[in-house]
């Protein structure tokens, strides 16, 4: 990309012309060298010193500029958004920045035209990015809508007096839309002093007037948005970094606000935190009541010791963590309030107020299902005995990865004194397998907290892979199914090393839906089934089986992968043939089966309630969810009484 | 009390434009000014609107019309007006709001208020005013104008109507003034826009509009600028401007004027009136 360099010559006929069209000019007017003024970003071309950065794992060829199609002059930029999948990128994304600010205070928005190749959304779109601090980043929110036509779109500036050295000018980021790449132009990029922009109306805490009660140590995010009516006449709300905001603390020792919006309560009393966008003040305020020294952790949680490679972590200085959409949705009906705190150099949690509090990772979300466990350590300085209790819920959004659509699946354990204790750091690390409800994994979406203690500190929330549990990705049993100790009398073993079998015809039928395999695990014979959606396994003619005088069935089942086990029996009736009327079946269905160990199943045939008669056994039949997907070894199957 | 309107105010937008051009070409001084004709008026009427938040405006001065008219007032309207106070009220602070809402009421998706004069104070000629903040947003369209008391005899447009200000929210910074009568009315009416261009929009600051109307003319003036003179011999029909005339207040919502309102529409949004007067001439 070779980028114009007439930026100096610019200035240079700025500086002239001021000299020429002054009337009169004062030594004491000169002022400090300033920043150039210059609004333009791009019309036909850049100005000089502009940068193009694409962000990390964007589709870096997606900008380039194009003379064909532009609004006005010679040429615009073009952004080649890829299609779902794309090897060379996910997204079109980047930043225009200059190597040198400029003085943006007498412009109050960014405006340009665009057009694109369809209807979309181009999600993120604005200016301040500066491969930096990004200090002043702004965007509108909720991103802009294109369609096929030019059309004007205004950004406006928060506080236009607060940049005087700006070098982020225009970034973007945009994906594909319904998994289609499409292209968008933009052209006539520049700042405009307008005076048909209203606004802005500044808002922190969401414009909510919020009271909590606090304690030394705490901190509290004051960050906010300003909405701004465009010369459309519509309201737009824009993303605006926290230092566009002047913020105060009505007592200062109490608590303490920086320019980037951080809350800091240092003493006890009462402190209103409040702010001004320009010179408006901004709407919503945090009114904190300190009740001075607080009761914290004095020991910083035991650091976690697992490799790294092994850890996705939610939140833990010992690992970098993935990207969490918020650690408190402030659901409807949560009470729970938060800041985040240090003990001895280690970042926490504290949530307070504790009812449930909902940890959210959608951007995207997380595949734990290479991982075991679920680690969590807690401090609580409240009290921990019966009845008290705290509950982990893990809620998986299922195969469509969104909310809803009848895959989610979720499962919450609770834990009680003596694992609960008061003033202490406990570490909770549970198998996954102990969430039997949450048969998905892949798309991990929350993590629900909540109980009975008021306050609680929380640390190394995060999934490991730990070393001696077969994790589901080793799919395959490596012990053997526990040997039955029914005696043999009690016993019609269909396949069994511990009995003697009567005759099968046989372990697959041809009207099967799965693949059959006769294996050996630790050196055990076992049936194992795969792409399992169902299996027949027949004792018809001479191998009928009577089973008037057994009470049971029983078999062990191992599966890394099921979420429901079936098991149907069905009975031929008195003509001893298929069909004909009197046959009688029955199915027994077994939600959230425990993966990746042997589960022996004891059946009362009783429970087989549709199977009226038992005395011409012809078929059992086993089924698993997810269809044609699962993978089930099967040993000791045997009626007894 | 007698007030005397000052003339040769000079004008806004204009002002700017010309400062600015000057002030790049050539020099350091600008000014522009309006000279218009000296001319006198008297105070007769006028509603300051104060009183307590909440009420309505005074009984003896304003009217309601309710409903959805027909067709919507001639224009497809969206809007059921009322006379309800969450629609009409002073705010307690010396001003009359005018409050379209998003809500369903009627029959319409939209509520808001028409508010009028008629049978209260009709006059013929004079200095019509009114200070006001408008709403915006595309498909609001609030409006100050005149409609003469002989519609129920002399149907509109013969009746007569002129219109002090109205404007398109989608157009924030732009104000039409027109004149309707027989001949020349609705899309064919005399009218003239005034735009603020890039100084302003009519929403966030108060702005005086108003007509001076006599035998042969009718001024238009924003902030005391005239933007626009109809002078009788201008009017490709009857003059139909010689018998007196009630003021209407209103916020419409959608409508062939203004074109449908979308779900962006920022509601519920008012119309702040600090005042009307009605002055003749001395």
């Amino acid at each position: 990309m070779q980028f114009n360099s007439i930026y100096q010559l610019l200035s240079v006929l700025l500086i002239i012309g001021g000299l020429s069209f002054g009337c009169e000019r004062d030594l004491e007017d000169l002022e400090p060298a300033e920043f150039p003024t210059n609004g333009d970003v791009f019309i036909d071309g850049f100005t000089g010193g502009m940068e193009y950065a694409a962000f990390g794992g964007s589709k870096v060829t997606a900008f380039d500029v194009d003379t064909e199609i532009k609004y006005e002059g010679t040429t615009s930029m073009r952004f080649a958004v890829p299609d779902f999948e794309d090897p060379e990128g996910a997204y079109a994304g980047g930043t225009f920045f200059l190597t040198s600010g400029r003085n943006l205070s007498g412009y109050t928005a960014l405006t340009f035209w665009a057009r694109a190749t369809r209807s979309a959304t181009i999600d993120e779109i604005g200016f301040g990015n500066d491969l930096g601090e990004n200090r002043y980043v702004t965007s509108v929110a909720g991103g802009i809508q294109v369609n096929t036509n030019w059309q004007k779109y205004y950004i406006p500036i928060p506080d236009p007096s607060k940049l005087t050295s700006e070098r982020g000018m225009l970034f973007y980021a945009e994906g594909p839309e319904d998994g289609e790449g499409y292209t968008f132009w933009i052209d006539q990029v520049q700042f405009e002093d307008l005076g048909t922009i209203a606004g802005p109306e500044g808002f922190i805490f969401n414009g909510e007037d919020r009271v909590v009660t606090s304690e030394g140590g705490s901190s509290f995010n004051a960050d906010g948005y300003t909405v701004f009516n465009l010369p459309t006449g519509i309201d737009q709300r824009i993303n605006t970094a926290p230092a566009y905001f002047n913020y105060v603390s009505s007592n200062p020792e109490v608590a303490t606000v920086s320019e980037s919006g951080i809350v800091s309560v240092i003493g006890g009393g009462e402190a209103v935190i409040t702010a001004t966008i320009g010179d408006e003040a901004a709407k919503g305020s945090l009114t904190i009541t300190s009740t001075g020294q607080a009761t914290t952790p004095q020991q910083a949680a035991p650091t976690p010791t697992y490799e790294a490679d092994d850890v996705i972590s939610i939140y833990s200085n010992a690992y970098e963590d993935e990207p969490v959409d918020f650690y408190n949705g402030f659901w409807e009906f949560s009470t729970t309030l938060n800041d985040f705190t240090e003990v001895q150099g280690n970042d926490v949690i504290r949530y307070f107020d504790l009812n449930f509090v909902g940890i959210q990772f959608t951007s995207p979300t997380i595949d734990v299902s290479e991982m075991t466990h679920f680690r969590i350590d807690i401090w609580t300085p409240s009290e921990t005995a019966p009845p008290a209790d705290f509950k982990v819920l893990l809620v998986d959004l299922g195969s469509d990865n969104a909310f809803g659509g009848n895959d989610d699946s979720s499962h919450e354990l609770t834990f009680t004194s003596p694992t609960l204790v008061s003033e202490q750091w406990v570490t909770l690390e549970i198998p996954l397998s102990d969430f039997t409800g949450l048969t998905g994994q892949e798309n991990l979406a929350q993590i629900v907290l909540s109980g009975s203690p008021s306050i609680v500190f929380v640390d190394n929330m995060l999934f490991y892979a730990g070393e001696n549990d077969p994790g589901p990705g080793d799919d395959a049993p490596t012990v053997a199914a526990p040997t039955p100790s029914v005696p043999a009398a009690n016993v019609i073993s269909l396949f069994s090393d511990a009995y003697t079998d009567v005759g099968v015809d046989t372990w697959r039928t041809e009207w099967s839906m799965a693949d059959f395999t006769d294996v050996e695990v630790a050196g055990n014979p076992t049936k194992r089934y795969s792409n399992l959606e169902f299996v027949g396994v027949e004792t018809t003619g001479a191998n009928l089986i009577d089973a008037t005088d057994m009470t049971h069935i029983r078999l062990d089942v191992w599966t890394p992968d099921a979420t429901t086990f079936r098991i149907k029996i069905v009975d031929f009736g008195a003509d001893g043939e298929f069909d004909g009327g009197d046959d009688t079946e029955h199915e027994i269905i077994f939600e959230a089966p425990s993966q990746n160990q042997w589960i022996t199943y004891d059946i009362p045939l009783s429970d087989f309630t549709g199977l009226t008669n038992q005395d011409n056994l012809a078929q059992f039949i086993f089924s698993a969810v997810p269809v044609g997907a699962t993978t089930v070894w099967i040993d000791n199957v045997f009626l007894r009484n | 009390m007698l007030n005397k309107i000052k003339t040769s105010i000079y004008c806004y937008s204009f002002l700017m434009t010309a400062a600015f051009l000057l002030t790049t070409l050539t020099g350091c001084e600008a000014d522009e000014s309006q000279n218009l004709e000296e001319r006198n008026f008297r105070l007769v009427w006028s509603d300051e609107f104060d009183g307590e938040a909440g009420t309505l405006p005074n009984p003896e001065n304003w009217t309601y019309d309710i409903g959805t008219g027909n067709n919507g007032w001639g224009n497809a309207e969206l809007q059921y007006y009322t006379d309800n106070p969450s629609n009409v009220s002073l705010d307690g602070n010396g001003n009359l709001l005018i409050t379209a809402r998003r809500e369903s009421f009627g029959g319409q998706p939209f509520t808001s208020a028409r508010i009028k004069t008629e049978g209260l104070f009709e006059q013929t000629y004079g200095r019509f005013e009114a200070r006001l903040k408008a709403p915006v947003g595309p498909g609001v369209w609030p409006a100050f104008w005149l409609l003469g008391n002989n519609c129920a005899e002399e149907p509109w447009p013969q009746c007569g109507e002129i219109d002090v200000m109205e404007l398109r929210g989608q157009a924030p910074n732009k104000i039409a003034g027109s004149l309707h009568g027989p001949g020349y009315n609705a899309g064919r009416a005399i009218t003239t826009e005034f735009s603020l261009e890039n100084e302003g929009r009519f929403d966030t600051d108060f702005r005086v509009f108003a007509i001076e109307w006599s035998e042969d003319k009718v001024d238009y003036f924003v902030d005391d600028f005239l933007y626009q003179r109809i002078e009788r011999e201008d009017v490709p029909g009857e003059w139909v401007y010689d018998h007196p005339f009630f003021m209407i207040l209103n916020v419409a919502i959608g409508g062939n004027y203004v074109g449908f309102p979308t779900s962006e529409t920022p509601l519920p949004q008012s119309m702040v009136i600090d005042y009307v007067r009605v002055f003749a001439a001395e």
